[in-house]
């Protein structure tokens, strides 16, 4: 087990005094992935704000209830309770007949002889907040509710999140498609330096090979060189998009007053990050690997 | 130890590099390979240090036949060899200790054992004082040298050196010999390929080539005694 772990660590050491002795190069190589894999994280980062935006107005959005018009007073109270004991219900209003029309008409500037109509056309109605986000929860409420005598109509008004959320939805698909985009043109930078690098090292894979180096024992040092360079990409990343929150929640602080609103960016969350870290570096590894596995392969033949 | 039956070796697209060649090598013999450029020196050590394999034939070292070796057990096989070329083939970006060092690296051979024994290796060829500078400030024969030290480090039961002297003066040159002769006398089996054998002043094997073919094969007593 010593052995196993003494030889990992040999060719991590080796894998680091190639990226010192080629620091400028490295370096590039860190801000090269660091910037690619910023480009998808941001856009997800933006996302995620948008989303989380469109749940709290989610949470805010109505379900009108419209009674039938020759409803009852004890209709409306039995109503009412049955609101109330819906553990879904977070806030009931109820707006009698004539308020609505009152306020209809106040809307309007119009009074019943400019528009023929004698007697009140509106019901009344109820306007509900739910605080369940569930489609199954708010079509079963739904159902629910129009099992109780004297209710007319439900509308559900929520057309425009279910707009908004196909909008995040397809943002995100563009989003995944431009990542994995991505990801084709990083392993391709990485694959290409690591055989750059087996170019550079060919004396030692030769000589390597010629005094009973195993494969793996030559793949080793290159297949940590790429993981480093995940992980200094991944930092970068990783920095960037906190950078760019911290900043842009400075700003619109600063700019509180003028937009009369507080617009936060919410940051990615530890998992988020740690989960563009190991990617960064899965991304090295494997590009490494099959790159630094192809060029030896293609050394053989230079004995 | 070493036995070849009709080996024949053919690269693609040229004329055979080694035709019908049977020899027997046995342990702690010292053989010198000679032949002019392109008599198929080189080949034959690559056969025989399993670099190369033969496209007819067969060739036996230490009851394996070296022709249905397996790719992945070759590296393994390479390990019971210290291998020295003309070229040196040194590290420069590594300092004399971690050129050295390079085959205990690959036997898994523990640190604390693997200076000592690098100590030792570079002691043995006259370079310990040398043991942290560059390949590159050494002169051709201490280039040399350590190339034979990273042979030996690894305690390998045959040298084969591939026109180790091809490139150094006479001076140079007979330390490269005299060293070797040191190794064969304490049971090591040194195959050496050169142009002509050197005045040994032991018992040797020569084994002449001539296009491909053994011309040769004649037992030296030594000349000196």
């Amino acid at each position: 087990m010593f052995r196993y772990f003494h030889n990992h660590f040999q060719a991590l050491t080796r894998g680091l005094i190639r990226i010192k002795s080629n620091l400028g190069a490295s370096i590039m190589m860190f801000v090269i992935i660091g910037i690619t894999l910023c480009l998808p994280s941001a856009g997800y980062l933006i996302v995620e704000n948008v989303r989380q935006i469109s749940t709290k107005i989610q949470h805010e959005a109505e379900i009108g209830i419209f009674l039938k018009k020759d409803i009852n007073q004890d209709q409306i109270d039995f109503i009412d309770s049955a609101l109330k004991s819906s553990p879904e219900i977070k806030k009931i209003h109820f707006e009698p007949k004539l308020v609505a029309w009152e306020k209809l008409q106040s809307k309007l500037k119009l009074s019943t002889l400019d528009i023929g109509i004698s007697e009140n056309p509106l019901p009344h109605s109820f306007f509900i907040t739910l605080n369940t986000l569930s489609k199954e929860k708010i079509n079963q409420l739904t159902e629910d509710l129009k099992l109780i005598n004297g209710i007319d109509n439900i509308v559900i008004d929520g057309s425009w999140i279910k707009k908004l959320r196909a909008i995040i939805y397809m943002v995100k698909i563009g989003l995944l498609s431009l990542g994995s985009l991505l990801i084709i043109v990083l392993i391709v930078i990485i694959s290409n330096t690591i055989r750059l690098q087996t170019l550079t090292y060919q004396n030692e894979i030769l000589v390597s090979k010629l005094i009973g180096a195993t494969n793996s024992f030559i793949h080793r040092p290159f297949i940590y060189t790429g993981l480093i360079y995940g992980l200094g990409g991944g930092i970068i990343t990783v920095s960037i998009l906190k950078g760019v929150v911290i900043i842009f929640n400075n700003i619109a602080e600063r700019y509180e007053n003028i937009l009369g609103n507080t617009i936060v960016l919410v940051g990615l969350s530890s998992t988020d990050y740690v989960i563009i870290l190991l990617s960064a570096m899965l991304i090295g590894l494997l590009s490494s690997f099959f790159s630094a596995r192809h060029s030896i392969k293609k050394l053989e033949n230079l004995y | 130890m070493i036995k070849f039956d009709k080996v024949f070796k053919k690269y693609p697209g040229e004329m055979d590099a080694l035709q019908d060649i049977s020899l027997e090598i046995s342990s702690g013999e010292l053989v010198f390979v000679t032949g002019q450029s392109g008599a198929g020196k080189s080949t034959l050590l690559k056969l025989i240090s399993s670099v190369e394999k033969p496209t007819n034939g067969s060739i036996i070292f230490e009851n394996t036949n070296l022709s249905e070796l397996r790719n992945k057990d070759m590296p393994f096989l390479r390990r019971k060899f210290g291998m020295i070329f003309q070229d040196h083939k040194l590290l420069y970006d590594r300092n004399c200790f971690e050129n050295v060092v390079l085959p205990l690296e690959i036997n898994d051979i523990n640190p604390t054992d693997s200076a000592r024994r690098v100590r030792a290796a570079l002691n043995k060829v006259g370079l310990l004082n040398k043991e942290k500078m560059s390949p590159i400030t050494l002169s051709g024969g201490e280039q040399q040298r350590l190339a034979i030290a990273r042979a030996i480090v690894s305690r390998p039961s045959i040298l084969i050196a591939d026109e180790p002297t091809g490139n150094l003066d006479k001076g140079y040159a007979d330390e490269i010999m005299n060293i070797f002769y040191s190794f064969q006398q304490v049971g090591v089996t040194v195959i050496v390929s050169c142009h002509e054998p050197p005045k040994s002043p032991i018992k040797f094997k020569q084994i002449h080539l001539f296009k491909g073919q053994i011309s040769n094969s004649d037992n030296h007593v030594p000349l000196l005694s």
